[in-house]
């Protein structure tokens, strides 16, 4: 048998092989190796399938219909018919967690696919062009976040009457702005690069610079804030559901189940429990996958070597072995 | 500093214009109106065209629009339309309602943000690293009024120790114990939440700033840890927390919707939801409009406090970048 040295030494030589025989790894692959060791991210990966699976086939786990009232079984017990029991109006609590999945992703997904999208082309235009375009898109910024935005929410969603997509334009338009900067900041710096300057003589169109050229070295932040975007929108979601301005019933979201289980509280308090605690599981998910990202596209990052294994190397290796 | 001021006083003019009439328009143009909700059932036609009349809502928006900021201009924000209460009746019981329940939040989280973070940025993946780290995850993925409710549930409905609930028990209105009771719950949600927050900048800051070459200089010329820490470094450290101070303090007149919601607290921003439900326009413009001072006298704030407490920074030399 090899000591643990020379195994150690055979494995780092089969590295190395595969390294200079292959070709070079893409960022892509070295980040996905660098996600993949990060338990936290990949336990969030594992939980959002886990929810998003449910939520596309709804149909055909949940054990009852959610919108379905049946007031001969309202407030029954969890037991063998229904799991977590029924409300108040006797619809079965795990069919409404089950469907109403399917609102909390929707919206946190489309959102920050509208914010990033949105945020992407006004960040894009004022770091490029910069000047006064940048002035008044930055002053324009700066008034959209200085003003509370649930507020704004609120008081679009109650005029305006509150549907899906009313729901999705508003919370796109008041989450655009952290893209926008992100991408602005990048544009800015970016511009003055020399193939900037090269594209440019060979007479590339401002568009495709802006698009092709630039915006790929701003992916992987611009991933990062639509990860934790996702999170922000079904925070938000839940928050305009609960008071009442969110997806209407018969649809269901978690957001609006808390809303009638609060109502409800003093009779069966148990209720506002599950969904809350779906809304906090793929928050928390998406959250720790936006780390992650942002971790494994991180030149600077630094892997954290357990006190142990440095106090065994010390021993080791250290020739002023005190 | 003259000037930037008169600048920046010009521009916070134009930004309170824009919010105004932007927020008039929205309402003024969105279908249906106030005049929906006050419709007695079987009123006649004639009856509610009068009523539409004497409200003045007949006429354009824009003449509207000038009639409601020649009465701005003499202090004066208007009634209500349904029973015709005086704004400012409503405004400020909920103002000082929403400072009472903000500020005393606000003081706790910073007294035991900014200390314990600086702790944490000494002492890095310690015990109370980690704690700190898990709050910030829980904080940042829970919607804060489930957590309110969860609150609720456990400390008021099953061990019974504290009001579920209002400001007042009924029948104490002033009572400053009743009132500390009802305050426990609430504050300590938002404290919990906003801890998320400020224990990261805090953390953050203070660790940026102990990188800096000064403090290792500092250190080498054998200054005691405890005078690195308190003298060098804190007050760099600082700097970045008091801007964001100054940008949330729009937040503490605002007043946290949800959580007033589900505590029943009336403040401003269950006034806010009522009366958007209700089309009450003057007191939601009322609210829009104080509220946007606010964010203009923050954000000015923050960046005399900037001035003052880091001598490199020129007032008015503050750029928006990144």
């Amino acid at each position: 048998m090899a000591s643990p040295e020379q195994s150690g030494v055979t494995q780092m030589a089969k590295d190395m092989a595969t390294e200079f025989s292959s070709t070079p790894e893409s960022i892509w692959t070295q980040a996905w190796k660098r996600f993949r060791s990060n338990w936290l991210a990949m336990g969030g990966l594992v939980v959002l399938t886990a929810f998003i699976l449910i939520a596309i086939f709804a149909k055909q786990i949940a054990p009852f219909n959610p919108a379905k009232i049946d007031l001969l079984n309202a407030d029954a017990p969890p037991g063998a018919g229904h799991i977590l029991g029924t409300d108040l109006i006797g619809r079965d609590v795990l069919s409404r967690l089950i469907f109403g999945s399917q609102v909390s992703l929707l919206v946190g997904f489309l959102v920050a696919a509208g914010a990033v999208l949105l945020g992407t082309i006004i960040g894009a235009i004022a770091g490029y062009f910069g000047g006064w375009i940048d002035t008044v898109l930055m002053r324009f910024i700066d008034v959209m976040l200085s003003f509370p935005s649930l507020f704004l929410n609120i008081l679009v969603l109650s005029i305006f009457g509150s549907n899906f997509l009313y729901l999705i334009l508003i919370l796109v338009f008041t989450g655009w702005m952290g893209v926008a900067r992100l991408v602005r900041g990048s544009f800015l710096q970016l511009r003055e690069m020399q193939y900037v300057e090269a594209a440019k003589a060979i007479g590339v169109s401002h568009w495709e610079i802006m698009f092709n050229h630039l915006l790929r070295n701003a992916t992987a932040p611009i991933i990062v804030t639509a990860t934790l975007g996702v999170g922000g929108a079904i925070l938000n979601e839940s928050g305009l559901s609960f008071l009442g301005l969110g997806v209407q019933p018969p649809a269901t979201s978690w957001g609006q189940m808390l809303f009638n289980a609060h109502e409800y509280m003093l009779s069966n308090p148990v209720l506002a429990v599950y969904p809350g605690a779906c809304i906090f599981l793929t928050c928390l998910a998406v959250n720790f996958i936006g780390d992650g990202i942002r971790d494994a596209f991180d030149p600077r990052q630094k892997t954290r070597i357990p006190k142990g294994r440095i106090a065994a190397w010390r021993a080791r290796y250290s020739k002023s072995r005190a | 500093m003259a000037e930037f001021l008169i600048r920046r006083v010009l521009q916070a003019v134009l930004v309170l214009f824009l919010v105004s009439i932007v927020t008039f328009g929205l309402m003024h143009l969105a279908p249906g109106g106030p005049i929906q909700m006050n419709i007695a059932p079987g009123q006649s036609p004639a009856a509610i065209q009068q009523q539409i009349h004497n409200l003045g809502l007949d006429k354009p928006v824009p003449v509207q629009y000038y009639e409601w900021l020649g009465r701005l201009a003499h202090g004066d924000f208007g009634t209500t339309f349904k029973a015709p209460i005086p704004v400012s009746a409503l405004l400020w019981p909920a103002l000082k309602n929403t400072l009472i329940l903000m500020t005393t939040s606000w003081l706790i989280t910073l007294a035991i943000a900014i200390p314990w973070g600086i702790y944490n940025s000494t002492r890095q993946y310690g015990l109370s690293d980690n704690t700190a780290a898990l709050i910030g995850y829980a904080g940042f993925a829970m919607p804060a009024f489930w957590f309110g409710i969860i609150m609720q549930v456990t400390f008021s409905l099953k061990l019974d120790l504290l009001p579920l609930s209002d400001m007042y028990s009924r029948g104490q209105e002033g009572n400053i114990i009743s009132l500390i009771q009802h305050m426990i719950l609430p504050v300590t949600v938002l404290v919990v939440i906003g801890l998320a927050g400020y224990l990261r900048y805090a953390r953050a800051s203070m660790l940026d700033v102990l990188g800096q070459d000064y403090v290792r200089t500092a250190r080498a010329k054998g200054v005691s840890e405890r005078k690195v820490l308190f003298k060098h470094a804190l007050r760099n450290a600082l700097i970045p927390i008091i801007t964001i101070l100054g940008l949330d303090l729009p937040g503490i007149v605002a007043g946290a919707t949800l959580t007033e919601t589900v505590f029943n607290w009336p403040g401003m921003g269950r006034l806010f939801v009522d009366m958007a439900f209700a089309r009450e326009y003057s007191v939601l413009m009322a609210i829009t409009i104080m509220i946007t001072v606010v964010v203009i006298a923050g954000n000015l704030l923050a960046d005399f406090l900037y001035a003052l407490v880091d001598p490199r920074v020129q007032v008015g030399a503050r750029g928006g970048d990144v």
